[in-house]
């Protein structure tokens, strides 16, 4: 059998493994998770032929699963961060009911994720797709908590996006007569006007709403941060990816080729305007979940602007920021769950100073905070350097006002972030946290370890990133160890740039430390001089509260018009028709009657013009 | 005369089936349009039997006293239909006002417009 | 090789002398009707693999030869619609057997009635004779009035009404349309009629075609015939509901197919049929969207379905007819298992509300999976069997250039989602709050459930399962001539 059919196999048995194995008892059940978590990317990097494809025909369409070096460089993200979030989940979901459901679905979503990249066709792509979807679901609402509007957008945007897809495909079927990506990217350059249209924007739309690009951005605040925080690392670290995949294939291989990039454009535009917005929409949350699912959106902005800009640069600095918002999103969701876990919320305004509590917890997020605003030494600094670079070459400075608006504002909510939860004074209710348990901290340390790697060593992901993009279409795409060149012919040696600022931090850290053992004493929140105002018990005094007020009343006339308000309005009306539209079954039998003679008279009435003799 | 009577039985008929859903349609009473599905129903069957009628036949029995006389008899197909007909009318009359019955124990009426708890 | 006509004989037999046996031995009661389900299902399957290809099995009815006798045919398509039949019809009483156990009480008129209504519905898919199909038509309908009414203590009297009073409209415009093709062909004989049907005065055809439309119509759940249809579904019992689903809107749709591809040809209907099966979608689909009840929510979405299904029909192309049977397998068996899963989801909760079923997916973890099963599959998500179903339908309605179609039927699947979902959230994702003594599934229905589950993951693993049967069954449906030969040799196309 193909090693590729195996993969899925392997994938699925596991599911179900640890589903019955859950249903058993826990023991049972964490070993089959733990194995699912060592042999599913063991097998991967080891036996899996890249080179392989499996055809085969169902009920009459061609199918086809196979690796192509773009697949196999999100299938690496897949492959790195699912399984150490299954890891870290089994200290996550350690004290949890149901947890066969939750390890069921999360497999069957990397099941999902694995075979959209190495679907060669259509079907299989919308079946892995839905597949993805629909476990995702399941986990959005694993908690329980706002199942109906959390849950119910989730899926209605999910479906819209799936839907508009399927239509899509039909479509093509319609006219290649052939399911295969191939042949659609072949033949598009041959199809009319409007279906070229037709399919092009409808696959897009689909894999846009999956990467929670701007006006169909609604479902993902509220979905990463309803589901378990040991799924949201995967949900936004590679499931989002998926539409990143998509999109580079539609918006490079079909518009781009096809000299259509006002198309790009437009999706690039999106994507600065939904980084610029969901960055301000994180800098108020209070909830760490919360900011950092609209800092996820930001984060996808940026991306989706650098595949949509369609330069070899830009879709470099894209993926480049595609394999690091994996990492870095991956271990801030770990983060903020291990904090849930540990001190029982992610209330920026109520958990405070978690640093001596959670050290190990602590440096993850700080590693993974540095490289998530682009500040030099990690790896993110070199992706906005590119996504930069590229959108300067093309002319876009609005653009690239805008992106850099957004990852300075993000500044802000990065501080926030470290500050609310882990600065500041020390509650004395949360004087008994402590550290998470190793099954946590080693999946984050890992990956921030992979992310300080990165940002001395971007070539190890560059490497995948040039093979991955000769699939679409770019072949010898300039990369060099740790070399960053540009296009006025400077190159910096990052390594250099690392080190020296590594040995600043060392140095300031020392300082830091010397100086704070020497002088600090400790004051609790309610500490405060209120200059005469009077403070009653039920305020909350936490310095988090409020953090950037002055900011937000700045900002207030913007962000006031959300977008959700439209689409909730938009429900309501649809439900209002849908209520009228049922009166007409009025429970009258003699109404019904009626219903069926006046049908029939209309028909004979009419049956010239329905039989046209 | 002929002609005139044929198309009275064909207007009866029309007028019964008429009759019959009109009752359907515009009585309130449950036992009325149970009527007028019974009267709609005899109206289609006098239609059934007139189209198989032809003039001047006779029953469609082969024996040996009617054989051979040449005389021409009518469609028997459209009778045997409107005996099944019939038949199953017959059925469905029966349950209707069973069904009646049991509507008026349950909400003391036999008014349609008073009977609608399952709706939308 | 047996003959079809035991398949209408034996139970339409068995079914009135069903008091009698239990009588002579009670348990006989339950026994019976399985027995008598099990063997139709048995010989139809056997018939039906055994069938030549593109030779159906014509039996000749007290042996006058067609057209002036009866005949049965049983061919590739009408083959495959009394197989799926007869499977669904022994499920549902492996479900129902020991109903007893659940307060089910008077077993005897219920299996009376639902085998009644099999033999009814087998006979309208067999028959050949257009008169024998009203026939059949109308005891699959009485025995239908019987079993919507069988609980006494509801409304079901008032659901029964109702379907009875649109019931008896169709039957008065089916007999008025077989009167005028009698009238204008001399036979009754499809077969027979379709050679004549090009003949008749093209004004009179397609009166007659709106007669047999809204006469069939009204079983195939078309809007806006359709009012009889929430109430029933939602008053009858939970098995008989599966039934109504899977049997008697499936001999409905039959009947629609069968007249309008074979024995009349009629161009203009099939934009009809495009049209009304739209509205029905459209109508059902929002109306399910805002209900309250499950049963009322599964009988408009069962609506819905059979929308799908009439606009699959409508294109009158291969690809067309080969999506419409898939849904119609799709429909039959999802829904029975939806049906059949609610039936103890709502066993136990007086309101029948949705909204009663709060965290039932951990008190009754069985049924709630098959309940979100079926769910899951309805909607066509995959790997289950209604992904194929779509898919083919999608891929026809494509190949037709009804691009807006295509948007329609997707719209309402996303309407269709959030109300199936809403029900797994309650299910699954939500914590109960008061007590309530539940009834556990009986192990005949957890039997039967869990084989319908298997076919639903079975085919939507591997859809190549049926998908053989349904071409074939769609080529033979197109294949008039070959239709006309086979049951009038002596006679043929000209």
């Amino acid at each position: 059998m193909s090693s590729l059919v195996i993969l899925i196999l392997i994938i699925a048995g596991f599911a179900l493994l640890s589903y019955f194995g859950h249903s058993i008892n826990k023991t049972a059940g964490n070993i089959a998770v733990f194995a699912a978590a060592v042999l599913i990317p063991l097998y991967w990097f080891t036996r899996v032929d890249f080179s392989e494809t499996v055809s085969f025909t169902i009920s009459g369409f061609q199918m086809e699963l196979g690796y192509n070096m773009y697949g196999k460089l999100f299938s690496l993200i897949v492959m790195i961060l699912s399984p150490l979030a299954l890891i870290y989940a089994l200290g996550y979901m350690k004290d949890s009911k149901r947890t066969g459901t939750f390890y069921f679905s999360f497999l069957f979503s990397i099941l999902g994720m694995t075979g959209i990249l190495m679907s060669r066709d259509f079907i299989s792509l919308f079946i892995f797709w839905e597949i993805m979807t629909w476990s995702s679901y399941l986990l959005v609402i694993f908690l329980g908590k706002d199942v109906e509007k959390t849950g119910i957008r989730y899926m209605v945007f999910s479906a819209l996006g799936a839907y508009a897809m399927f239509m899509a495909i039909v479509i093509i079927h319609r006219n290649t007569g052939s399911m295969m990506l191939n042949d659609y990217f072949n033949a598009f350059g041959n199809f009319s006007t409007g279906t070229k249209f037709l399919t092009g924007i409808l696959l897009m739309f689909g894999f846009a709403l999956k990467s929670a690009v701007m006006p169909v951005h609604v479902w993902a605040p509220g979905a990463y941060s309803n589901t378990p925080m040991a799924y949201t690392s995967v949900f936004s670290g590679a499931l989002s990816k998926m539409g990143v995949y998509g999109l580079g294939f539609v918006v490079i291989n079909l518009f781009a080729h096809a000299n259509l990039h006002f198309a790009g454009t437009i999706l690039a535009w999106l994507g600065a305007v939904t980084a610029v917005l969901a960055t301000f929409s994180a800098i108020f949350q209070d909830d760490a979940k919360k900011l950092l699912a609209y800092s996820s959106i930001a984060q996808l902005g940026y991306i989706v602007t650098g595949i949509g800009i369609g330069t070899e640069l830009s879709i470099f600095a894209g993926l480049y920021l595609a394999v690091l918002h994996a990492a870095f999103k991956g271990v801030l969701f770990m983060a903020a769950g291990a904090v849930e876990r540990q001190a029982g919320s992610t209330d920026m305004t109520e958990v405070t100073g978690l640093i001596r509590k959670m050290p190990l917890t602590f440096f993850a997020s700080l590693v993974a905070i540095i490289a998530l605003a682009g500040v030099p030494p990690l790896g993110g600094f070199v992706g906005k350097w590119m996504l930069y670079e590229s959108l300067i070459n093309n002319g876009n400075f609005l653009m690239v006002i805008m992106i850099f608006l957004s990852s300075t504002a993000a500044f802000l909510y990065s501080y926030k972030f470290l500050f609310g939860l882990f600065l500041g004074q020390e509650e004395p209710e949360f004087e008994n946290v402590k550290e998470a348990s190793p099954l946590m901290t080693i999946p984050m340390l890992l990956l921030s370890v992979f992310l300080m790697i990165t940002g001395s060593f971007p070539g190890i992901v560059f490497k995948y990133i040039a093979e991955g993009m000769t699939d679409l279409g770019f072949h010898d795409v300039n990369w060099q160890m740790s070399v960053l060149t540009n296009a006025w012919g400077d190159s910096v040696n990052l390594q250099h740039v690392t080190l020296s600022i590594g040995v600043v931090f060392v140095v300031f850290l020392i300082f830091l430390t010397w100086k704070g053992y020497k002088k600090t004493y400790y004051v609790s929140t309610k500490d405060i001089s209120s200059s005469g105002e009077v403070i009653k018990p039920e305020d909350n005094m936490t310095y988090s509260t409020d953090f950037y007020k002055p900011f937000e009343r700045v900002l207030h006339p913007i962000l006031k018009r959300k977008i959700e308000k439209y689409y909730d309005e938009f429900g309501e009306g649809i439900g209002a028709l849908f209520d009228f539209m049922r009166r007409i079954y009025t429970g009258n039998g003699q109404t019904y009657a009626f219903y069926v003679i006046v049908f029939l008279v209309i028909l004979l009435v009419f049956s010239k013009n329905i039989f046209g003799y | 005369m002929q002609a005139f009577l044929t198309y009275s039985i064909y207007g009866t008929a029309l007028f019964l089936m008429l009759l019959g859903l009109y009752a359907v349609l515009m009585k309130k009473n449950l036992i009325k349009i149970v009527i007028g599905l019974s009267v709609a129903d005899s109206g289609l069957h006098l239609l059934f039997v007139a189209v198989g009628y032809i003039n001047g036949g006779t029953a469609p029995i082969f024996s040996p006293a009617v054989a051979g006389t040449g005389t021409v008899m009518t469609d028997p197909v459209p009778q045997a239909l409107v005996l099944t007909a019939i038949v199953i009318g017959f059925g469905v009359t029966a349950v209707a006002l069973a069904l009646v019955v049991r509507l008026y124990r349950k909400h003391n009426t036999t008014n349609i417009d008073e009977i609608k708890n399952l709706k939308w | 090789m047996t003959d079809p006509v035991y398949f209408i004989a034996i139970p339409l037999l068995t079914a009135f002398l069903l008091p009698l046996f239990g009588k002579i031995y009670k348990p006989l009661i339950g026994i019976i009707p399985g027995l008598v389900f099990a063997f139709t299902a048995y010989i139809s399957f056997d018939l039906y693999f055994n069938l030549e290809p593109g030779k159906p099995v014509i039996v000749q009815m007290a042996g006058w030869a067609p057209p002036w006798g009866i005949n049965l045919v049983f061919g590739e398509f009408s083959g495959l619609i009394v197989s799926l039949i007869t499977f669904l019809a022994f499920l549902v009483w492996v479900y129902s057997y020991n109903f007893k156990k659940v307060g089910f009480d008077n077993s005897k008129k219920y299996f009376t009635l639902l085998m009644l209504m099999v033999a009814g519905s087998i006979g309208v898919v067999l028959t050949g004779d257009i008169f024998n199909m009203f026939v059949f038509l109308e005891i699959t309908a009485i025995s239908s009035y019987g079993l919507t009414a069988f609980y006494k203590g509801r409304d079901s009297a008032e659901a029964a009404f109702k379907f009875l009073l649109i019931g008896s409209l169709s039957s008065t415009f089916i007999l008025l349309a077989i009167l005028l093709l009698y009238k204008q062909t001399g036979t009754l004989n499809m077969a027979e009629i379709a050679i004549k049907s090009q003949a008749i005065d093209p004004k009179i055809k397609s009166i007659i075609a709106i007669l047999f439309f809204v006469g069939f119509g009204i079983e195939a759940e078309m809007f806006p015939l359709n009012g009889w249809v929430p109430d029933a579904y939602s008053q009858a019992p939970g098995p008989v509901a599966a039934s109504f689903a899977s049997i008697l809107a499936k001999s409905g749709i039959y009947a629609l197919i069968r007249v309008f591809y074979t024995v009349l040809d009629v161009e203009g209907i099939f934009n009809l049929l495009l049209t009304a099966g739209l509205l029905t979608i459209i109508f059902a689909e929002f109306t399910a969207m805002r209900q309250t009840r499950l049963r009322r929510m599964l009988a408009y979405s069962s609506i819905g379905q059979m929308g799908l299904i009439m606009v699959a029909f409508s294109f009158n192309t291969k690809a067309g007819v080969f999506a419409g049977l898939f849904l119609m397998f799709n429909h039959a068996v999802i829904k029975t298992l939806l049906f059949l899963a609610s039936g103890f989801l709502t066993y136990s909760t007086k309101q029948k509300k949705i909204r009663d079923l709060d965290g039932f997916g951990k008190i009754m973890p069985f049924t709630s999976l098959m309940f979100g099963l079926g769910a899951f599959a309805i909607v066509g998500l995959p790997p289950f069997s209604g992904f194929w179903g779509k898919l083919n339908m999608l891929t026809a309605t494509a190949d037709s250039n009804l691009y807006l179609v295509i948007a329609l039927i997707l719209v309402v699947a996303v309407v269709e989602i959030i109300y199936y979902f809403k029900v797994i959230g309650r299910l699954y994702f939500r914590e109960r709050h008061e007590d309530v003594n539940i009834q556990k599934p009986t192990w005949n229905a957890v039997l039967a459930m869990s084989i319908l589950a298997l076919v639903i993951i079975g085919v939507g693993l591997y859809p190549d399962f049926i998908t053989d049967y349904l071409a074939k069954a769609t080529n033979e449906l197109f294949d008039k001539a070959g239709y006309i030969k086979h049951v009038l040799p002596s006679l043929s196309l000209n």
